[in-house]
């Protein structure tokens, strides 16, 4: 198309964008100027602006010719050659162009009284983050340094500081943030979220609910992420759950993201998922850890962990996995305790160790006496079991009500 | 009279060189200040007659051959300089007999100052070392004759230098090694400081008894004496006033030496008659004008005033002065030796060569008399025109002269201003001459003390003797306060010395770890802060005779030199000028006792004055400094190695230093203290191989290491990132297996450095070692140290990191631990092989059992390549991580049996830490 575009053609085209921008700007339309700077939309005529760019090089002087135009050069002429490397594929100069003119926005957004503009920033702040590890992607394949992202990170936190004040634009910062959740979390670099975290739920000005729900919901899964990360399950529990309950239904892909991390978590709490639901979102990757500790089958939970070692230790919930053990031992020793009460309901109560060592037998994990021993203890420990040791004899004896207390939704220990 | 002639001379010459205008100058002055100073000094001499005169007896007949040896290698060193000298002591003579004498003399001096400072040098050496006494003392007779004529060339050197850097640094180094031996310097003085220095030496040099120079030389006092006393007051000013034009001629035309030289030595003329000495304080003054553009007006209007006491108490006051000067000499000796021990840069090099010299001068030199007068009055002089110049460092510009390289204190003034150049050329050649003196009277010294071992003068005793035998030495002189302490000190140190040598241990023993002797006297055994301070004290009472220079033109001062003069006794007369030159000959006469009684008198009174000069002054120091540097780079052959990393050094260091303030100044001296040590070390070595090509590169590269870490030091300069690394990365010289970690505060040394191989060695070394960790460790730092330093990244690096890893795990030593682990990460994912899944499992243990931090752990098992999960160590870490998350500490604990490598202590160190969790 850009061959077939005549001069005079793309003389049109970039006034016309100009226009548009000034007179979006004049009359303070938010959403129409959001799809002016919004890059990797890919629009069909954001693409011919593009070509009539690199075909008309010379764009700068048309910016300059009118001063409707010029007072707007600095966001405008480094978005031109942002669009300009974008359309031929230099993404890491297109980011660095497109950088420099959200800096320029930034600051006449600043200077703009009202929020007005923010759907605006959102596209900037949103395109920036795209464009950064688009960019990144392609330095890394050119074995250069990745490094925009980063860049984009501590450009976002610029953007954050613009709208964390009073003020009608701190609706935005919400978004700000989750956005540079997302930066941290790609970088791994996930302890900066906790400025930024305490900045926005110290604030008391201004109530959480306030802030739009896509921005909450996002805010809560990543939130909650981390507090999967701390192993601190009771609290993750809760903000994915939220974030669950808040969730667009229609959006699967989020909603599996979300269950990615609440599935373990309920899991470590006791709480197990239904099968469909791990089959609706595609998450059949606990399928089997669900079956294992409704088994009691230690075997398969190492298979499965195993199995998908790779994805558990990515997504970071390896760690979590790896600690249902405990339940899938209490598990198993339960269903020996209903076994021997079947047999025999008077000594149901007294569990020979050698029996769950057979047991295990079974299930080819092949443990001595002193392991099983000592994982008793820590199951008596954990309150998982309730009862007490014979070592000498070495029986566990179970108490007589409720020997395997469930956790409720209560993490293990708590 | 004789000047114009001179002058004629000159102008003749000057077209051809620029070095014979130079030294035509120079000379024209020189026989003119000859006559007046001849008398008085003759006078005062007589009584060092007496010891020079045992000097003296060898010399005669050694004198003659010295010079016929040298003469030859003199022709091929120098160039144009021993031409220029033989025409310009030619053109002399015409004028006057004096000058006549003075031409023979020149010349031949010239050809023995020549061949001692290039060729020679080896050869003087040799001779020293057997017949040490006797020989010596010839020399320096000789010497005297060539220091004249060193002097001469000094001169014109200085005037070329001005022009042109490097030449100057040639002669400077040719002249540092002549002046060392012909510490006539006071020669040069008497070139310098014009006549009155002159007449001293050639007074001296009669008394010496050189026979058919003393022919000569008589003839010339006795003219002198006659003009000498009267025309002191009234001459002077005007002599003044021509000088400075003359000067400010020189300034403007700095290359165009011949004008002013001309100028000159007419106005010395006019005035050499009546008052050499005018002449002489003329010249001073002229020099400060220069360096202290604004400052030197207001001295020279006091100047006169101060000229004409001199002339009314001439004698008095020259022998006090003498004595002061003495004095002062002596304590600039021991100051010099302090000072040098401190660590300045410049200094540094300095003290190898000058403390030993010094100390020797003070001691026994006196028998050489001559010799040691000369650079004692060198001395002299120097310190007036630092005083001048840069008060406040006054010590190091001190040393700068005493030190082998009068030369390169005025050179630097030069440097900094070409303008300059002319008094320069009187300094400068002051400068050479005084050098080479020093040298002289290290290479006495040197017999004196350490006898046995080699003659050889602080140049020679760097290869002879062992470096940290001299480091000794130097640590043992350090402690000396005043100058008793230092001639008691040295006379231990040469006891000591010389029984080593008996018994032969001289070579064997551990210098450095060898315990000073007690101090010999009771007096304040300083440290060595304490001695950095001291020092300082002493050089603002060393500079007490410069003060005086300077004092004259301010008032106090003055009075108190008209007291003392008074007080002093009537041998000499003097003008101002000539009391200069007393001061010099007072130097000699230093070995007598007096001399330390005034000292301190003298110097009290004029330290206030000292200080606020040194503050006006202090930035023409720098620029000495600077014109140094650059004169010693040039150096070329002439200039040791030392020498010239000395220069660099110290050109760096004043080229970038920009704040001239007293604080700054002191602030740079406490901090260029820390490379003293290394400085003398490497001096040694380079003594050792002094002709290695490629070390100058190697200097320069060491030299603006140091100018980067002063630059970073004061935070001036270039931003850290934009420094070469790659042009700075030192290569090591060191041989030494073992080392001691210190944390380096400053650009690495390439002398204490390790090269690789010797890396290596040290490594098997510290492996195969049975001592404890705590030495283990610190070796290892040290190795560590060695190979950044280097940036030496290899399998090397990856053992030498991984050696120590092993060693803190077996000790437990985290830290140390971790330091390693984080550097073996960097260097495993540069593609260096190493113990890669060893360390891979420690660094899974470690976060699993130490750190606890699932984030870590997660991203580390995330990163594990299947391979690394098939090593035996990595497995059984996960293992042990398994069981600790699932709380198996049965299987905990029999893992922590089965442990491969160092997996069993790293579990160890967690036990109480997981069991504890557990719980």
């Amino acid at each position: 198309m850009a061959s077939y575009m005549s001069m005079g053609e793309a003389h049109r085209r970039i006034t016309e964008y100009l226009n548009r921008f000034a007179d979006v700007v004049s009359y303070q339309d938010g959403t129409s100027l959001k799809h002016l700077l919004s890059l990797s939309s890919e629009s069909s005529s954001f693409l011919a602006l593009a070509d009539a760019l690199n075909l008309f090089q010379d764009a700068n002087r048309l910016i300059r010719q009118a001063d409707k135009y010029s007072q707007y050069a600095e966001i405008v002429a480094p978005l031109f050659r942002a669009m300009q490397s974008y359309r031929v594929g230099h993404l890491a100069e297109s980011y660095q162009a497109f950088e420099k003119s959200a800096n320029a926005f930034i600051q006449e957004f600043r200077n703009w009284e009202s929020a007005w503009a923010l759907e605006a920033l959102y596209v900037v702040v949103y395109e920036i983050r795209v464009l950064a590890e688009r960019a990144d992607r392609e330095l890394a394949s050119n074995g250069k340094t990745p490094e925009k992202l980063k860049a984009a990170g501590s450009f976002l936190m610029k953007v954050f500081g613009v709208l964390a004040g009073k003020g009608p634009k701190r609706v935005g910062a919400l978004y700000v943030t989750c956005q540079l959740f997302k930066v941290y979390f790609k970088l791994g670099t996930v302890h900066l979220c906790r400025s930024v975290i305490r900045s926005i739920e110290t604030a008391r000005i201004f109530d959480f609910e306030e802030f739009p729900v896509r921005d909450k919901v996002t805010y809560m899964y990543y939130t909650g992420r981390l507090e999967v990360l701390n192993e601190n399950f009771s609290a993750a529990d809760h903000k994915l759950s939220y974030a669950l309950t808040h969730c667009d239904p229609q959006s699967e892909a989020n909603i599996r993201m979300i269950l990615k991390y609440l599935v373990p978590v309920k899991l470590s709490i006791g709480i197990l998922p239904k099968r469909s639901l791990l089959e609706k979102y595609n998450l059949i990757e606990y399928n089997d850890i669900v079956l294992a500790m409704k088994r009691g089958d230690l075997r398969l939970l190492r298979q499965a962990l195993e199995e998908h070692e790779d994805r558990f230790l990515r997504s970071g919930v390896y760690l979590v996995l790896e600690k249902l053990e405990l339940q899938v031992y209490q598990r198993l020793v339960k269903k020996i305790y209903i076994i021997q009460k079947q047999k025999d309901p008077s000594k149901a109560h007294q569990i020979k160790l050698e029996v769950i060592v057979k047991a295990l037998k079974w299930l080819e994990m092949e443990m001595d006496l002193d392991e099983v021993e000592c994982i008793m203890s820590i199951l008596i420990y954990k309150n998982l079991v309730k009862g007490y040791f014979a070592h000498k004899s070495k029986v566990a004896v179970l108490s007589k009500q409720d020997p395997f207390p469930k956790l409720n939704g209560k993490p293990i220990n708590s | 009279m004789m000047n114009q002639g001179v002058d004629g001379t000159i102008t003749a010459l000057d077209p051809n060189s620029v070095e014979r205008l130079a030294v035509d100058p120079s000379r024209g002055q020189a026989p003119s200040y000859y006559v007046p100073s001849t008398g008085s000094e003759a006078v005062s001499w007589t009584t060092h007659g007496a010891a020079n005169g045992s000097i003296q007896n060898g010399i005669d007949s050694s004198s003659s051959i010295n010079h016929d040896q040298y003469a030859e290698p003199h022709l091929k060193n120098i160039q144009d300089g021993v031409t220029a000298m033989s025409a310009a002591s030619t053109s002399n003579s015409g004028t006057a007999n004096v000058p006549q004498e003075y031409a023979s003399y020149a010349a031949y001096p010239g050809a023995d100052t020549y061949g001692y400072g290039s060729t020679a040098y080896a050869g003087y050496n040799g001779g020293y070392r057997q017949q040490p006494n006797q020989s010596y003392p010839q020399q320096q007779s000789n010497q005297s004759y060539p220091q004249s004529a060193g002097a001469y060339q000094s001169t014109g050197a200085p005037h070329q230098p001005i022009s042109s850097l490097q030449n100057t640094g040639s002669y400077d180094g040719s002249s540092s090694y002549s002046t060392t031996y012909y510490n006539p310097a006071d020669y040069q003085t008497s070139g310098d400081y014009a006549a009155g220095t002159y007449s001293n030496q050639i007074n001296l040099w009669n008394q010496g008894g050189y026979a058919s120079y003393g022919h000569q030389y008589p003839s010339y006092p006795a003219e002198t004496n006659g003009a000498y006393t009267a025309p002191s007051a009234a001459a002077i000013p005007l002599q003044y006033q021509q000088e400075h034009r003359q000067w400010a001629d020189y300034y403007s035309q700095t290359e165009v030496c011949c004008a002013p030289g001309t100028e000159n030595t007419s106005a010395t003329s006019k005035s050499s008659l009546g008052c050499p000495v005018p002449a002489v304080t003329s010249v001073y003054s002229a020099p400060t004008n220069q360096q202290v553009a604004s400052s030197a007006p207001t001295y020279w209007v006091p100047e006169p005033s101060t000229l004409d006491v001199p002339s009314v108490q001439p004698n008095e006051v020259i022998t006090n002065v003498h004595d002061e000067h003495w004095k002062h000499g002596r304590q600039g000796f021991q100051n010099y030796h302090a000072n040098s021990l401190q660590p300045n840069i410049q200094k540094s090099l300095d003290l190898n060569s000058a403390p030993v010299s010094f100390q020797d001068y003070q001691k026994p030199e006196y028998p050489h008399g001559p010799g040691l007068q000369y650079s004692a009055t060198h001395q002299v002089p120097q310190d007036y025109q630092p005083p001048v110049q840069a008060a406040p460092q006054t010590a190091v510009p001190f040393d700068s002269g005493r030190v082998s390289k009068v030369n390169i204190p005025t050179n630097p003034r030069i440097a900094s201003n070409f303008p300059m150049v002319l008094p320069r050329n009187d300094k400068p050649a002051m400068g050479g001459a005084t050098e080479p003196a020093y040298v002289s009277v290290s290479v006495p010294k040197p017999n004196d003390e350490v006898p046995l071992h080699v003659a050889g003068d602080s140049v020679l005793k760097p290869g002879v003797l062992p470096k940290s035998l001299r480091g000794y030495v130097e640590r043992a002189l350090a402690r000396c306060e005043d100058d008793r302490q230092m001639a008691a000190c040295q006379d231990v140190l040469k006891e000591v010395i010389k029984k080593a040598n008996a018994d032969g241990t001289l070579l064997t023993r551990d210098w450095d770890t060898e315990p000073l002797f007690p101090f010999p006297n009771k007096g304040v055994v300083n440290n060595d802060p304490l001695n950095h301070l001291t020092p300082v004290s002493s050089l603002l009472k060393n500079r007490s005779p410069n003060r005086r220079t300077k004092s004259r033109w301010e008032p106090l001062p003055e009075e108190k030199l008209r007291e003392k003069q008074i007080t002093s006794t009537p041998e000499s007369l003097k003008s101002s000028g000539a009391i200069h030159h007393n001061e010099t000959n007072h130097q000699f006469s230093a070995g007598m006792p007096r001399t330390k009684e005034n000292k301190f008198g003298n110097q009290k009174f004029y330290v206030p004055n000292q200080k606020a000069t040194n503050r006006t002054s202090f930035r023409p120091a720098k620029r000495q400094r600077v014109g140094d540097g650059v004169g010693g780079s040039n150096n070329g052959d002439s200039s040791s190695d030392s020498d010239k990393e000395q220069s660099l050094t110290t050109y760096y260091a004043g080229a970038f230093s920009v704040a001239d303030s007293p604080e700054e100044k002191k602030r740079r001296e406490s901090r260029s203290k820390r490379f003293e040590n290394n400085h003398v070390k490497r001096s040694a070595n380079s003594h050792m191989q002094p002709k290695k090509v490629g070390d100058g590169n190697f200097y320069t590269r060491r030299a603006s290491a140091l100018a980067i870490s002063k630059i970073i030091d004061d935070g001036a300069g270039r931003a850290v990132e934009d420094i070469d690394w790659d042009a700075l990365t030192v290569t090591g010289t060191c041989q030494e297996i073992e080392k001691r970690y210190l944390r380096l505060t400053s650009a690495p040394d390439p002398a204490t450095v390790r090269p690789e191989e010797v890396l290596e060695k040290a490594l098997v070394f510290v492996q195969s070692s049975q001592r404890n960790y705590l030495y283990k460790c610190d070796q290892l730092k040290s190795i560590r140290q060695d190979l950044t330093v280097q940036r030496i990244r290899n399998e090397l690096t990856a053992k030498v990191y991984e050696t120590h890893a092993r060693l803190a795990i077996e000790v437990g030593d985290l830290s140390e631990y971790n330091q390693c682990q984080s550097q073996l990460q960097t260097l495993y994912a540069e593609g260096i092989r190493g113990c890669h899944m060893e360390f891979s499992a420690y660094n899974l243990l470690c976060t699993i059992l130490h750190s606890n931090n699932n984030r870590d752990l997660l991203s580390m098992m995330s990163r594990l390549s299947v391979e690394t999960r098939k090593d035996d160590a990595v497995k059984h870490a996960l293992a042990v991580r398994a069981a600790v998350t699932s709380g198996n500490y049965v299987m905990f604990f029999r893992l922590h049996k089965t442990a491969p490598n160092l997996n069993t202590c790293l579990m160890g160190e967690c036990k109480i830490y997981s069991t504890g969790q557990g719980q």
